[in-house]
């Protein structure tokens, strides 16, 4: 296996409230633990939350820098486990922990996207078939 | 009630129906400020993969009325299967899989298949939400 998993840190991505004012924007989710800030100031979190898609976005970034393409190919899945929020002033970042081949070649990268105090905020398992899309 | 936001209760979801098509169609300016860094504009011709979480909100939001409001995404999965070209033509159906209750939390798993304009498959994924209200309990459930 000559993939390493450093060819997957991605760069820093910095997150704040007009980030995710943006995103809501974008896709019509102002779901109020989002984009109200005295509702989310009341729930369990104290505070707005960045929404989930939000945090594969290094992740993103990262694995279509390494294809040298926008877009992922047929045959590509991508597997997510949220365990703890973004939130406003967070800066995150993807990296893979482990490469690994499946039997038809396929690039199997475990991996996480991490906040600045290093606590893993996203699980996420991918198959990246070897062809380009 | 916000029209951008959903109150609809965890009994009243119903596992297995079917909600959509819904047809939609992903604009240019969309897949470009989604391509990158969030809301930073970079033009492409095929739809980058952060842009089909979006499109599984806009089916919740057309299948219920709006998001459902406190909800926390709790499990993503995305499975690609042909490239969609930047404004073409597509559907999304949505049906609930599974609702289930864990630690006290209700989960509801939601699947979605998204189709290009021939019909064939372009992402199939799921979601699954912790949902903002539980089981209706019954007063007997209360002693």
């Amino acid at each position: 296996m000559s993939v390493k998993a450093r060819e997957f840190r991605s760069m820093d991505e910095s997150i704040s409230q007009e980030t995710i004012d943006r995103y809501a924007d974008l896709s019509g989710d102002y779901n109020p633990l989002h984009v109200d800030l005295d509702f989310a100031a009341a729930s369990e979190f104290g505070g707005t939350i960045a929404h989930g898609p939000i945090q594969l976005h290094p992740f993103f970034r990262s694995v279509s820098a390494w294809l040298g393409t926008k877009e992922f190919g047929p045959g590509t899945t991508v597997s997510v486990t949220y365990r703890y929020p973004a939130r406003p002033g967070d800066t995150l970042h993807f990296e893979a922990v482990t490469i690994g081949e499946a039997e038809d070649g396929a690039l199997m990268v475990a991996g996480q996207t991490l906040n600045q105090d290093g606590t893993t905020l996203a699980l996420i398992d991918t198959v990246l078939p070897t062809r380009r899309p | 009630m916000d029209e951008k936001l959903s109150n609809i209760l965890f009994d009243d979801l119903e596992v297995g129906k079917r909600s959509g098509p819904y047809d939609f169609r992903v604009s240019a300016e969309l897949a470009a400020n989604l391509a990158d860094a969030i809301g930073v504009a970079q033009p492409v011709e095929w739809t980058p993969p952060a842009v089909f979480p979006t499109i599984f909100l806009m089916a919740l939001r057309r299948s219920m009325g709006g998001i459902p409001s406190g909800s926390i995404l709790a499990k993503q999965h995305l499975e690609f299967h042909e490239r969609l070209a930047v404004e073409s033509d597509a559907t999304v159906s949505m049906w609930v899989g599974e609702k289930y209750v864990k630690r006290g939390r209700a989960f509801v798993v939601f699947e979605f298949d998204i189709r290009n304009a021939a019909g064939s498959p372009v992402l199939t994924g799921r979601k699954i939400i912790v949902w903002p209200n539980g089981p209706r309990v019954e007063p007997s459930d209360e002693r």
